[in-house]
């Protein structure tokens, strides 16, 4: 008996105490990527989100690394919009490039959400108008950028190439001082491959933007892919992404494709020689971003969307994306420059300004022509 | 009729034998069922799928399209896990058994030491093995400079590891002390008094190890060697981290299959390729373990 009126005592004062503070609102967010992605939201946006609106708290949920990170978001969203429900579960989510060309052809999962911003006008790149050629202009908001490009010593290399071709000039004097990791160990390796046949065919625009995807353009590879091998001859071949970053720092490659943000995350811990410099050759390499995206019948619609305006503000893109994660900003990055310390703006944009990233920070080829670049080059360059 | 008393004790009987009968006859396969639901479940039924699926393409099921892609793009990585596989075997049963003759013969401490150190390397994973070889073997790893420092080797042309030869030295870094481990213990039931009666007719420690030593272990020798094949060819970190160009072992490509293509029809019909690379050495495994069981040796 006396156990009951201890019970009933209790619940009423959970009742009560449930009435008199308002309701938190809980921003469900899943987001696709690396470990860090987890991370990022945990433990520093979550926080600094619910410092400025405490009536928020964001819920994470971590899906995985690559496409099938976001292949598990993608096939949330399509059981809610098949499940019929009025409201769905998932406020906001961060997905990569390949997820848009899936919930674009699907339709009906995404809301047009990124013009109500007040960052909006922030956004320039393109990369924000389509994803891998698929129209997403309004659909997504970048939070950042990830870009390869070349990394090179300096003592060895005072003068570094400045395009594919001044680069296939270098590596035939320098035999065995050019590293990249193929195709099968990471995607740098992919990227320097997508940008070779960039620069061979001069068709980036149909190949990553405007397709359409034709046999005959991949039949028409072979020479390139033969040239590539030819150059291969005179390169090494490193084991991974990580690998060619470690040959870089141990002095056994004098150049190679990196990622930007792995690159820098490397000179801070202390595991890359702090003299290594970077440089974006013509016509550029291929990068990515991650983009936010508002499922269409989200239960908290305008709390998502003051998020992603948290997010892709100037001060918490330079505070956290650049400043913590050695990212490029999803924003402009001519924008942040008030919000970021002057060492970090510098390290970032001192060998690629905003500008060339602009013109040269590519995208990779649209998903067709993509594999088809990979399995040439397992067809004609490194041969069956 | 039968009294009563006698029916109860019959029907008794009856019900008894046929309990007992019905009970003995469902019992093993009782007793069987978790094992074979679990062998059934976690092995079986993933390698009928696998099977399947590098039967399959699209649609159209039964076709030999991804036999005939994985050959014409990854024939040269085929051939290269087998050599792989049989030179990697060969070397680490050589030094795998000298280290275990080592072992059994010396009565130093130096051979205690080399026994007990050797074991570790057995429960390392092989991702660390990778990661270790990795750093130490590099154009400008540990063994290069020590090397150059010794003056043996030119920095600006160091030794290449990154290859065949970096893959042979991890696996016979991890393989060498486990076949030592295996075949050491049948080595240690060997009677003391044929190798003093070998020693008092003049026997050399090499023809001890050659003809009396290693001849009595060849079934263990045998086993090791098998499994040890069969750990090079399914293991996928150590050439992951080693060599990821060409060419690379069988593994790296079916993972390079379904990262970026999702093709699992070619990663399959590479998976069954290495099944018919592993069934010989399962059959012969399989083989003489019943053997063993019922004969004993």
């Amino acid at each position: 008996m006396k156990r009951g009126v201890w019970l009933i005592g209790l619940i009423s004062l959970i009742a009560l105490v449930g009435i008199a503070t308002p309701e938190k609102v809980t921003l469900l967010y899943m987001t696709a990527g690396d470990i860090n992605m987890l991370a990022l939201a945990q433990n520093v946006l979550g926080p600094m989100f619910s410092e400025r609106y405490p009536e928020v708290e964001l819920r994470t949920v971590h899906t995985g690394p690559g496409d099938a990170g976001s292949q598990l978001i993608f096939e949330k969203l399509r059981a809610e919009k098949l499940s019929g429900k009025p409201t769905w579960d998932v406020d906001v989510a961060m997905v990569h490039q390949v997820f848009m060309s899936w919930a674009m052809a699907e339709g009906d999962l995404l809301l047009q959400y990124a013009q109500d911003l007040e960052t909006w006008k922030y956004v320039t790149s393109p990369q924000a108008k389509y994803a891998l050629g698929v129209p997403v202009e309004g659909y997504v908001m970048p939070m950042f950028f990830s870009q390869v490009a070349i990394a090179y010593n300096p003592q060895y290399v005072p003068d570094p190439p400045r395009s594919y071709a001044e680069l296939v000039e270098w590596v035939k004097a320098h035999p065995g001082k050019f590293g990249y990791n193929g195709i099968k160990g990471g995607m740098s390796g992919v990227a320097f491959v997508v940008g070779w046949v960039y620069w061979k065919t001069g068709k980036y625009e149909k190949y990553a933007i405007t397709g359409p995807y034709e046999e005959s353009e991949v039949a028409s590879w072979e020479p390139i892919f033969k040239e590539l091998k030819e150059f291969n001859k005179y390169v090494t071949i490193t084991a991974g992404n990580v690998g060619t970053l470690d040959a870089l720092n141990r002095g056994e490659i004098w150049m190679g494709p990196v990622w930007v943000d792995m690159f820098y995350t490397f000179m801070l811990t202390g595991k890359m020689d702090p003299n290594i410099r970077l440089v974006l050759p013509e016509p550029g390499l291929p990068g990515q971003p991650m983009y936010f995206v508002i499922p269409k019948k989200a239960k908290n619609i305008e709390w998502a969307k003051k998020f992603v305006e948290f997010v892709t503000s100037p001060e918490i893109q330079g505070k956290v994306i650049v400043e913590m994660y050695n990212w490029y900003p999803g924003i402009d990055g001519s924008y942040i420059k008030d919000y970021v310390s002057p060492e970090a703006y510098a390290r970032l944009y001192r060998d690629i300004t905003p500008e060339e990233l602009r013109t040269k920070g590519l995208s990779f080829a649209l998903a067709k022509y993509h594999a088809a670049i990979l399995e040439a080059y397992e067809k004609w360059t490194i041969g069956g | 009729m039968l009294p009563f008393s006698k029916l109860m004790r019959n029907g008794q009987l009856v019900a008894k034998a046929s309990l007992g009968g019905g009970a003995s006859k469902l019992l093993p396969f009782l007793l069987l069922l978790p094992a074979l639901v679990f062998i059934a479940v976690l092995y079986i039924y993933p390698l009928v799928r696998s099977i399947w699926g590098s039967f399959s393409v699209g649609a159209q099921s039964l076709s030999l399209g991804n036999y005939a892609k994985a050959w014409a793009l990854y024939k040269k990585d085929i051939i290269f896990t087998i050599i792989v596989a049989v030179l990697g075997t060969i070397l680490s049963v050589a030094v795998g058994l000298i280290l275990a003759c080592y072992v059994r013969l010396s009565i130093s401490r130096a051979s205690r030491f080399v026994n007990f150190v050797s074991r570790l390397t057995i429960f390392l994973p092989y991702v660390i093995v990778g990661q270790m070889m990795n750093s130490f073997l590099a154009p400008h790893g540990l063994l290069n400079v020590i090397l150059a420092n010794l003056g043996v080797v030119n920095l600006n042309n160091p030794l290449q590891f990154f290859n065949i030869r970096g893959l042979l030295l991890g696996f016979l870094w991890k393989e060498a002390p486990f076949i030592a481990f295996l075949t050491l213990s049948s080595l240690q039931v060997i009677d003391n008094s044929y190798l003093e009666a070998a020693r008092s007719v003049g026997a050399k420690t090499r023809h001890i190890i050659l003809y009396i030593l290693i001849p009595m272990i060849k079934p263990a020798v045998a086993m090791a060697a098998v499994l040890t094949f069969c750990t090079i060819i399914s293991t996928f970190t150590l050439p992951y981290m080693l060599v990821t160009e060409s060419p690379t072992m069988v593994t790296v490509d079916i993972a390079h299959r379904v990262t970026y293509f999702r093709d699992y029809g070619v990663a399959n019909a590479l998976g069954v390729c290495l099944y018919l690379l592993a069934a010989p050495m399962a059959v012969y495994y399989l083989r003489r373990t019943v053997r063993e069981e019922i004969y004993g040796y």
